[in-house]
């Protein structure tokens, strides 16, 4: 009983939770019993070398993919438990930001920010229009709306995709390397775009990047994975600060630690044949 | 096992496994045609794409087949002094079978592969994804529209490809080699029956609409998501649809008659 009202209390604490996860795709152990708790109207930063699965922890939450073990919670519901229509449903209430931004080619701009919208509602179109504008404005391309995407640079096509995943006022959005090739200019709309939402809306984000720099702006806790499992968390100052072997490598850049510069391969003398060339 | 037969039978055991899953897409795609129908705009926009886009190679084909039917038959008839049969000869030729195969070829290499390579490539750009992501089911808004307008533009592509190869075959037999025009068009009509002869090229001709579009979704929706990845889903399209379509139009012929 205590612990059903525990559960209920830290289920409207944080709107996703993630209880012992474990998966393995190909053979390969992507996490291993994997926890973490992002609370309700924060900005949470997942960190952590490259290949550690930190776009697979989202398609986790979106329930693109199911663990093997283990939980995943959004908003309270059991993602892996849910139907395909109930599922649907959930998503509704997500953005997604994809790292190639993935707009529909055959649509202009317009089109794009008002397909959840035409999908899901059967609004007027002068709402529709007045709803994809204002979202259009809040990202600083109204004036784009009836150019193609093949005609946007990186920066403006992930801004538009960040307007097409604000079109249902979400309450969580996942942003999966948002500041991927983007110029210092881009980079600092973007970062500033992510810090408004939450601010103004309370939307709660969860953002996978690897610019420190950038995560320490916006993000009010960081969890760094490494090997399937959490490594470090906190706020990003105290993440900066600590001096475990993880964050000395990970926030300071250096080449080799943890994660070893070097890949697995056999002895370096013995591949290049000097092993048996000293008894000859 | 031995080790050298290894490689074959992954080849063979991957062909068997394939063709299980296109099962399971087909599957899908039906489980996803109520939900479909929905989009009925995207359904026109597709049958647009893969029917009108086609008329002109599937016309001009058409055209051509009649002529070259007309010559070569003209000249076998000829010999037995029955060249009074050369327009039933041409009309049964293109309606039972040339019509069906050839237009379902044409658009296997003309619309297939163009839908392999676009659903490819939506799959490769993550478009697919984030139309999951957007609760938007891929099944009902990209698959089974094109499915659906290749099953309905085939055979109407079908009776163009065989007007034009009549018109093809009338242009050589009447006007060039000089047989009558009442006895061509006459004998053709008194001969051709629209139950037997027509009508069973229309089954055919959508019988090849659902396979062709069955092998371009599917190879597309599978694509793996990277360039070379595309190219050979392309090339298999083409490849996989002539083979099905030879393959279907030999059982059909052998149940129809």
């Amino acid at each position: 009983m205590s612990r059903a009202v525990q559960s209920v209390e830290s289920a409207e604490a944080s709107l996703v939770q993630v209880r012992d996860l474990r998966t393995h795709i190909g053979g390969k152990t992507v996490f291993d019993r994997l926890s973490l708790d992002v609370p309700r109207g924060s900005v949470t930063a997942i960190m952590g070398p490259s290949g550690t699965g930190k776009t697979t922890l989202l398609r986790h939450i979106t329930g693109q993919l199911r663990g093997d073990s283990g939980s995943v919670h959004v908003d309270g519901e059991d993602v892996a438990a849910l139907s395909r229509n109930a599922l649907f449903t959930l998503r509704e209430r997500i953005g997604f930001l994809f790292q190639n931004s993935a707009l529909l080619t055959d649509f202009n701009v317009f089109e794009n920010v008002a397909f959840p919208l035409r999908q899901h509602t059967r609004l007027p179109e002068v709402l529709v229009r007045n709803i994809v504008l204002t979202k259009l404005q809040a990202v600083g391309l109204r004036g784009a709306a009836q150019l193609m995407p093949s005609e946007l640079s990186g920066g403006m096509a992930r801004r538009v995709a960040l307007a097409r995943a604000i079109v249902f006022d979400p309450m969580l959005i996942l942003y999966d390397e948002p500041f991927v090739g983007l110029d210092p200019i881009a980079l600092n709309q973007v970062l500033r775009l992510i810090r408004t939402l939450n601010r103004t809306l309370g939307i709660t984000s969860i953002l996978v990047a690897h610019e420190l720099a950038a995560v320490r702006q916006v993000a009010d806790r960081v969890y760094l994975i490494a090997n399937g499992k959490l490594v470090a968390q906190g706020t990003p100052d105290e993440l900066a600060r600590e001096a475990t072997p993880w964050t000395r490598q990970f926030f300071g850049g250096e080449a080799d630690g943890p994660v070893p510069f070097h890949y697995p391969a056999p002895d370096y003398a013995n591949d290049l044949g000097f092993a048996g060339g000293a008894t000859r | 096992m031995n080790a050298q037969l290894q490689p074959r039978r992954n080849w063979l055991v991957n062909g068997i496994a394939q063709v299980g899953e296109c099962g399971l897409f087909f599957l899908a795609i039906l489980a996803a045609l109520p939900k479909s129908l929905r989009y009925l705009r995207e359904i026109c926009r597709q049958v647009w794409f893969v029917g009108a886009m086609s008329l002109v190679i599937v016309m001009t084909c058409g055209l051509f087949t009649g002529m070259v039917l007309a010559l070569q038959l003209y000249y076998t008839l000829s010999i037995f002094g029955g060249t009074a049969a050369l327009g039933t000869v041409v009309a049964l030729a293109l309606f039972r079978e040339l019509g069906p195969v050839l237009t379902a070829i044409l658009v296997a290499g003309r619309a297939g592969t163009a839908v392999t390579a676009e659903i490819g490539l939506m799959r490769a750009t993550d478009q697919i994804d984030a139309m999951e992501m957007m609760a938007v089911d891929p099944m009902a808004y990209i698959v089974a529209p094109r499915y659906l307008a290749g099953v309905i533009a085939m055979p109407l592509l079908m009776c163009l490809f065989n007007a034009l190869g009549l018109f093809g075959g009338h242009l050589i037999g009447v006007t060039w080699l000089g047989v009558d025009n009442g006895t061509f068009w006459g004998n053709m009509t008194a001969t051709i029956d629209l139950w037997k002869d027509i009508l069973d090229g229309v089954w055919k001709s959508v019988a090849f609409g659902a396979v062709v579009m069955l092998i371009a979704v599917f190879q597309g929706y599978t694509t793996p998501p990277t360039s070379e990845g595309v190219a050979y889903s392309t090339t298999r399209t083409v490849v996989f649809s002539a083979i099905v379509i030879l393959a279907v139009d030999f059982v059909l012929t052998a149940f129809l008659t």
